[in-house]
């Protein structure tokens, strides 16, 4: 996987996160959290994870919400390999920042000199999802205007449904050769 | 046609002109500024947000003026938000001002609307033609045919038509300031300025607050800076192009303090003049859904600022976060990319719809 195409990494991130594609790419950090992700664990794990996320998509279609949110849980959260993978980029998502991931983790499946805590940039903590999640701004960046204090904070309405249409996307896609 | 204001009633549309002129201009500043990548060009940055609140400041200026004379500001009139691009005079010729990104052709276009300029004779108004879908701004009252050979020459003929129409009421031991003074919107409830606002009560204090928006502006006058030693609009937007900043004592064009470099390329490379309408609503619901209640949204604040405008400015202080919120929202647009746009990025669309609905609450809530 090329990291000029986040599509099936936003289509992972969407599921995984509750927030829209739209939510994911207005963070602008698109780019620098695929390029982060990649670096730390390498593209062959990242594949893995995604074409794991993608085949169970397909093979839920049409079914209960339930059967997929359990293969979820099954094939990619209890995984060994995929599991703190998962974690840790929800985690990005939410705080800008990756951390290690465990060592028993990189005794199994191969340790990274990038796979070290840092928080990717400036942007990415005012742009963590978690303040948008508790209605709240990042302190110190994206100030909310004089008296704002005084209103309660909005939360916003999670969309949390499968990102389906966009795996398909994908999948189509990747059939005809198409470079997105 | 005459180019002087002789009624009350001519002066009063002119000052509505003149709100929806100044507010013209937000939109633009405000794609460009939110299209700059975050943690990006901070010169550029700041010279575009300062732009914009001084411009905020003119509309509310303007606001001012027209209820010192017993008028009734209105944004929410059809037509108040105009549909970009939209034309807006320039001496002989016009240019179109657009919803763009922050590029160097912009920053021309922006040079364009703050440029000192003044008719070179005592006729200010000429004669264009346009078709009849596009938005032309600094037109005269009633005559859309006829347009100001420059803002400066707008503001100019409302100089003097305060004047002229207050001289007349002297005569008949009368006055036009006949506005309720506590539709005067004042400091304490305009945050984070841009200038002093100072109620309008009289003809100093008309022709004072005339003054602070062309100068502020232009450099009306042929400073490079104001009465408050400030820097005109025209040479914050020169410093950009020039990538050099301006210090007291030099002329315009010629720069001598320090230099600063602006990265064109860390901009998204937002479309141009996007209508909600290009926006595959089936493809991209979320994108779609976004820009729509960015538009519904704008509506809705336009009357807020209505009923601010229409004797209730306490409602200026919780337009605050509500402007904050706009940031945030454009930038979510800006940010995204727009499909089957070749590369370009989506934003807000500003197409603010005849709502009459929407109005009528606004002004009704105001008389409440």
């Amino acid at each position: 996987m090329s990291i000029e195409d986040p599509h099936r990494f936003l289509a992972f991130s969407t599921e995984v996160t509750a927030f829209a594609t739209f939510d994911l790419w207005a963070t602008g950090q698109v780019e620098a959290y695929l390029a982060t992700v990649n670096s730390a664990i390498g593209g062959a794990i990242l594949a893995e994870l995604l074409s794991t996320y993608e085949k169970i998509c397909l093979e839920t279609e049409g079914q209960a919400l339930s059967e997929r949110k359990a293969r979820l849980r099954r094939q990619i959260f209890g995984s060994e390999k995929l599991g703190p993978v998962a974690r840790n980029i929800i985690k990005l998502w939410y705080v800008g920042t990756w951390y290690e991931l465990p060592t028993a983790w990189s005794e199994a499946f191969g340790a990274n000199p990038k796979d070290v805590p840092f928080v990717v940039s400036a942007a990415a903590y005012a742009e963590g999802l978690m303040w948008k999640a508790i209605g709240a701004h990042p302190a110190g960046a994206k100030a909310p205007g004089y008296g704002s204090w005084a209103s309660p904070p909005t939360i916003p309405a999670f969309a949390g449904e499968p990102a389906i249409a966009q795996v398909k996307e994908v999948q189509v896609n990747r059939n005809e050769g198409l470079a997105r | 046609m005459s180019d002087t204001i002789t009624t009350i009633d001519a002066l009063k549309e002119h000052l509505y002109l003149a709100m929806q002129l100044e507010h013209a201009t937000i939109p633009p500043y405000l794609t460009a500024l939110y299209s700059i990548k975050p943690g990006t060009n901070v010169d550029a940055v700041q010279v575009l947000r300062v732009v914009a609140v001084e411009e905020m400041l003119h509309l509310t200026i303007a606001a001012n003026l027209l209820n010192a004379i017993g008028g009734t500001p209105d944004l929410t009139r059809p037509g108040f938000v105009p549909s970009y691009p939209a034309h807006l005079p320039d001496g002989e010729t016009d240019f179109k001002v657009s919803l763009a990104p922050f590029t160097k052709e912009t920053l021309a276009i922006f040079k364009k609307i703050e440029r000192p300029r003044l008719a070179p004779g005592s006729k200010k108004l000429v004669k264009r033609l346009y078709r009849g879908s596009v938005t032309v701004l600094g037109t005269y009252p009633g005559a859309d045919d006829m347009q100001y050979y420059s803002i400066g020459d707008f503001y100019a003929a409302i100089e003097d038509g305060f004047d002229r129409l207050e001289k007349e009421a002297k005569v008949a031991g009368k006055t036009i300031f006949i506005g309720d003074r506590k539709r005067q919107v004042t400091s304490e409830y305009y945050y984070s300025g841009g200038g002093e606002l100072f109620p309008v009560t009289d003809i100093g204090s008309a022709k004072k607050a005339i003054r602070l928006v062309m100068e502020q502006g232009e450099g009306a006058g042929g400073g490079i800076y104001d009465h408050e030693r400030e820097l005109a609009h025209y040479y914050r937007f020169d410093e950009l192009d020039r990538e050099r900043y301006y210090q007291p004592e030099d002329t315009a064009g010629h720069p001598t303090g320090p230099t600063f470099s602006v990265d064109w390329h860390a901009v998204y490379p937002v479309k141009t003049d996007l209508k909600l309408g290009d926006i595959d609503r089936k493809k991209s619901p979320e994108l779609y859904e976004a820009a729509l209640s960015f538009n519904q949204t704008y509506a809705e604040f336009l009357g807020q600022l209505t009923q601010a405008f229409n004797g209730q400015p306490q409602l200026l202080l919780q337009a605050v976060p509500r402007m904050f919120e706009f940031r945030n929202l454009m930038g979510d647009l800006i940010r995204n990319p727009l499909p089957d746009s070749g590369g370009h990025y989506a934003m807000a669309t500003f197409e603010i719809g005849d709502n009459q609905v929407l109005r009528t609450v606004a002004i009704e809530e105001a008389g409440a």
